[in-house]
């Protein structure tokens, strides 16, 4: 399990734990002091990911779709942030 | 026409029922059986409670916690991780209907809005308050005031913190560090980012002057009346209920 965290710049603080298999993503945990909104939404938040390459582009779409689709609510942290942040636990893996 | 809201002094309870009353509220709410409710409410014994989406093992010191007899609690709420000490802080709750006029669909609005009776309550203190993005209010550019919100069933909740004293080495003796080298560097950060009425106003502020303030503050600042109430018998079914079968448990709190 790999885990890292971010910071947001005026926001909140990201962690993730990641488990990756030839180089997508098999399973990630989101945890942190942001909000979202429904709070229910954050085990489906975590698998939309589930599969995807390691590419900030790539997995920043996938959240920024799931939220449209269920017109959720982010705040104190973005799509692009979560999406850093699971890049940035991929590459502590080496 | 005037606005009556409810007003609950639910006084000191354990970490378990002050969390399942809230949500108990929240539904009374939802089914129309109650009014737009603001409720106080402490904490006893001092207890630890963490944001929906924090994992109670990185957050909290658990065996200190039992060691020390403090609870520690997931709220339904996110953000972050907060001591709540029994003599040293007081809690509220606003739970009301989501399409009332003060409520917008931005959430950050909505928090700038409700806590607007917050820093009209610190005001009338002397303390010089302000709305701090994202859910923060400050004094003396230090945080004195935490925030939450969710919504759900057409219901608002937002529940708080007002920090009448702040001792950051007890706070770090129960939540976690990244490493025993940088806690003395944590507990300096705090002190420097984190105030209380205590230290703002140089005397100390009772409970009853803090509520008093508050209750003139949202008052003015909702434009409602409040007016003392009680708990439904709905209410107390239910929080016994969400203790057992929710806030209680295991599953709920150690869930991430």
């Amino acid at each position: 399990m790999n885990k890292a965290q971010l910071k947001v710049e005026g926001g909140k603080l990201i962690k993730i734990q990641l488990e990756t298999v030839d180089d997508k993503i098999k399973k990630v945990k989101i945890t942190g002091d942001f909000f979202l909104h429904p709070e229910e939404l954050i085990d489906d938040m975590e698998r939309t990911v589930t599969g995807a390459s390691l590419d900030e582009k790539a997995i920043a779409d996938r959240i920024k779709k799931f939220i449209l689709r269920n017109k959720a609510v982010l705040l104190g942290a973005s799509p692009e942030d979560f999406a850093k942040c699971i890049v940035m636990a991929g590459v502590d893996n080496g | 026409m005037v606005e009556y809201w409810r007003l609950l002094d639910t006084g000191l309870h354990d970490a378990f029922y002050n969390m399942a009353l809230d949500e108990a509220i929240v539904l009374a709410r939802s089914k129309n059986l109650v009014p737009n409710t603001i409720r106080f409410f402490r904490w006893e014994p001092s207890a630890v409670s963490i944001g929906h989406f924090q994992s109670m093992e990185e957050e909290v010191d658990t065996s200190a916690c039992d060691k020390k007899g403090i609870d520690y609690v997931r709220r339904r709420t996110g953000g972050g991780a907060v001591y709540h000490d029994r003599d040293g802080e007081l809690t509220y709750s606003i739970i009301m209907n989501q399409d009332h006029r003060l409520i917008s669909p931005d959430f950050q609005k909505t928090y700038e809005t409700l806590c607007l009776g917050l820093v009209r309550g610190l005001r009338r203190l002397g303390v010089q308050a302000e709305f701090k993005p994202i859910n923060d209010i400050i004094a003396d550019g230090k945080k004195i005031s935490g925030n939450a919100q969710t919504r759900g069933m057409n219901v608002v909740h937002q529940h708080g913190t007002i920090l009448l004293k702040v001792d950051p080495s007890l706070m770090f003796s129960v939540l976690r560090v990244p490493n025993e080298k940088i806690r003395d560097k944590m507990v300096k950060t705090v002190e420097e980012r984190v105030t209380s009425l205590e230290r703002v106003l140089k005397r100390d502020v009772g409970f009853d002057e803090l509520k008093e303030s508050l209750v003139k503050g949202f008052e003015e600042a909702f434009n409602i009346k409040l007016v003392d109430g009680t708990l439904t018998s709905f209410e107390e079914q239910n929080s016994s209920r969400l203790i057992i079968e929710k806030y209680a448990t295991t599953e709920w709190n150690f869930r991430r």
